[in-house]
């Protein structure tokens, strides 16, 4: 047999870096030309937090195959950390003099905080929570998501010092979610997914989520990895929330409420557990659809609703089930075929 | 020749039922064990004591002279136990390929932020454990299906699939629990020749527990007999078959 043909591995990156690039000069001249308005770069901006949120989601969810109900309340740590961080920086006031640039380490290190203080929170609630399964899991994640919440509106200030602002919420956030930040920081999380998925420890997960005594008796340490891949889930979140807060400007403690981890969840379940893909397009779909939706509002939540109720009747394991696609592998997979056929014909003109 | 896996009086109670009571085996390097006995004889519990699924009552399990009292079964599977199951349990989702180098998984030193920099070291430990994957798919005749979703094997192939999973952790010791469970005698005889392959290629000890006797007589070296959590014959397989106690407790008692 004919040695297949396979993409070199520089050669895939740089195929995918191209077609990032590519991307964002579409947005971005999209953007220029005016073809999209200010309005639907704000949602396409959305649409990055939720796709950040889908996936970071379906670690915990689709790859190490526990169901966390309280992922809304690691995006509230992100959110708060960021802002008050970023309030604390003369981020403001620049951005309003309209020196955007000058902003860039403040946002930096805000998300890099989001990141690590709602990874500290996954850690500790991971602990405790990891040690049970399915429902049990479930229900103490939502309690901690809860909780996160209700001190959130509670420690409005500690010792004198404005910290949340309560149940007013925290306002005058400078708006540094552009698009390009956006961008950037999608690329980067979906990265970061990627190449921890492809390695030992990605493997790790996801033999915990097949079988997690099969895993065990070939010396997986379990525990280290349900962890990990916890907090990793967290950070995730934090960091978009961080983003959230940079779009909207002002933060309430009851936007994280139960429903908005239900959302998240939603996302990932109609995308199909353990998708990558399927989570962006889900993000996409499900931030998108209401949007078109808007000019029946009336009945929004309804088509809402149904397109749920088909998508789990006729797709019941989600969009893309666990299909993770790879534009090389497409690509090899394709050109095999091609001279596979190509062999085989002449094979038969050799015969004849 | 010194023993791969000794155990010395191994007991377990759950509430007031002792499930293995005084239970003794000595295996040593390239031999073939086997343990036998009726349904519900403590057998299984036996493998779940050696891997530290229970804990015993008391006793000791040595491997190679090395006491594994309170090793959990991943600390085991790093000191050499390796196993399979009676159910299959594969990682389904999972290629075949990587469902061995997961075996791996310990022996690869990468850390996280290395795997997510792609460091030097992430490559060459991949690439490695790739190769060394399809070498031992390779023994097993399996490297054409090294991309193929392990759910989607055919039986046969699944249960091949565990014992290269099981030898990929290195082991000193395997533990096949009921390997030839749901085969036709042509698969029988295959794995048979199977196991005497791991045997001559791997150089470790094995212990097996099985009910197709044909399988047992045919390959151990070393038969252990256990009725209601006791050993009631230990020897070759001519002792075992000829020993009225074992045929007593497979058969009854005759009547007078």
């Amino acid at each position: 047999m004919e040695k297949k043909f396979k993409i070199a591995m520089p050669v895939r990156y740089g195929i995918n870096f191209a077609l990032i690039v590519l991307g964002w000069v579409i947005f971005t001249v999209l953007f220029s030309t005016g073809a999209l308005n200010d309005y639907w770069k704000g949602i396409v901006v959305n649409i990055g937090v939720n796709i950040i949120l889908a996936t970071s989601l379906n670690i915990a969810c689709g790859y190490l195959g526990q169901l966390p109900l309280g992922h809304a309340g690691f995006m509230a740590v992100g959110a708060y950390t960021g802002a008050i961080y970023i309030k604390a920086t003369p981020a403001y006031d620049l951005l309003r003099a309209g020196n955007t640039t000058a902003i860039i380490p403040y946002v930096i290190v805000a998300i890099i905080l989001a990141a690590l203080v709602s990874g500290i929170f996954g850690l500790l609630i991971g602990i405790p929570a990891l040690r049970l399964k399915g429902d049990y899991l479930a229900i103490i994640t939502l309690g901690f998501g809860e909780i996160i919440r209700i001190v959130i509106t509670n420690i409005d200030s500690v010792l004198g010092f404005k910290f949340t602002y309560g149940a007013s919420g925290l306002a005058r956030i400078p708006k540094f979610s552009s698009f390009n930040l956006m961008y950037i920081m999608t690329v980067i999380s979906l990265f970061l997914i990627h190449v921890f998925m492809k390695s030992r420890h990605g493997r790790a997960v996801l033999s915990i989520r097949d079988n997690e005594i099969a895993a065990e008796s070939v010396g997986i340490n379990t525990t280290f990895y349900k962890t990990t891949a916890f907090v990793f889930s967290a950070m995730l979140a934090g960091v978009a929330g961080c983003l959230y807060a940079g779009t909207l400007g002002s933060l309430y403690p009851a936007t994280f409420k139960f429903m908005k981890s239900i959302e998240i969840l939603v996302m990932v379940v109609l995308g199909g557990m353990g998708s990558m893909l399927g989570s962006v397009i889900a993000a996409i779909v499900l931030t998108g659809l209401p949007e078109l939706l808007r000019s029946f509002s009336d009945y929004r939540m309804v088509l809402y609703s149904l397109a749920l109720v088909l998508m789990m009747i006729f797709r019941p394991k989600g969009l893309m089930g666990t299909y993770d696609f790879s534009l090389n592998k497409s690509i090899e997979n394709i050109v095999n075929k091609i001279r596979g056929k190509k062999a085989a014909k002449a094979d038969k003109e050799v015969q004849e | 020749m010194s023993n791969v896996l000794k155990c010395e009086h191994l007991r377990v109670v759950f509430g007031g039922l002792a499930a293995v009571s005084d239970f003794n085996i000595e295996v040593e390097e390239n031999q073939i064990a086997g343990l036998i006995g009726p349904n519900g004889a403590g057998k299984t519990t036996v493998f779940n004591l050696l891997t530290g699924v229970y804990t015993p009552t008391s006793g000791v399990v040595t491997l190679c002279d090395k006491d594994l009292a309170g090793m959990s079964t991943i600390q085991r599977s790093h000191a050499g136990i390796a196993r399979t199951f009676q159910n299959i349990r594969l990682f389904k989702d999972m290629s075949v390929i990587d469902n061995v180098i997961n075996s791996f998984n310990y022996r690869m030193k990468y850390t996280i932020p290395e795997a997510m920099l792609r460091l030097p070291r992430y490559w060459k430990e991949e690439k490695a454990a790739r190769e060394r994957a399809l070498e031992l798919l390779g023994v097993f005749n399996m490297q054409d299906l090294a991309e193929v979703n392990a759910g989607n094997l055919p039986y046969g192939a699944q249960r091949r699939l565990e014992i290269v999973r099981a030898l990929a952790t290195n082991p000193k010791l395997l533990l096949l629990d009921e390997p030839a469970a749901g085969m036709n005698p042509a698969e029988t005889t295959a794995l048979m020749e199977t196991i005497g392959k791991i045997r001559d290629n791997f150089h470790i000890a094995i212990l097996l527990i099985e009910h197709d006797m044909s399988l047992v007589m045919g390959i151990c070296e070393q038969i252990t007999v256990l009725n209601f959590g006791e050993v009631i014959a230990q020897g070759t397989p001519e002792q075992i078959q000829n020993n009225p106690v074992v045929i007593e407790a497979y058969l009854g008692k005759d009547r007078d």
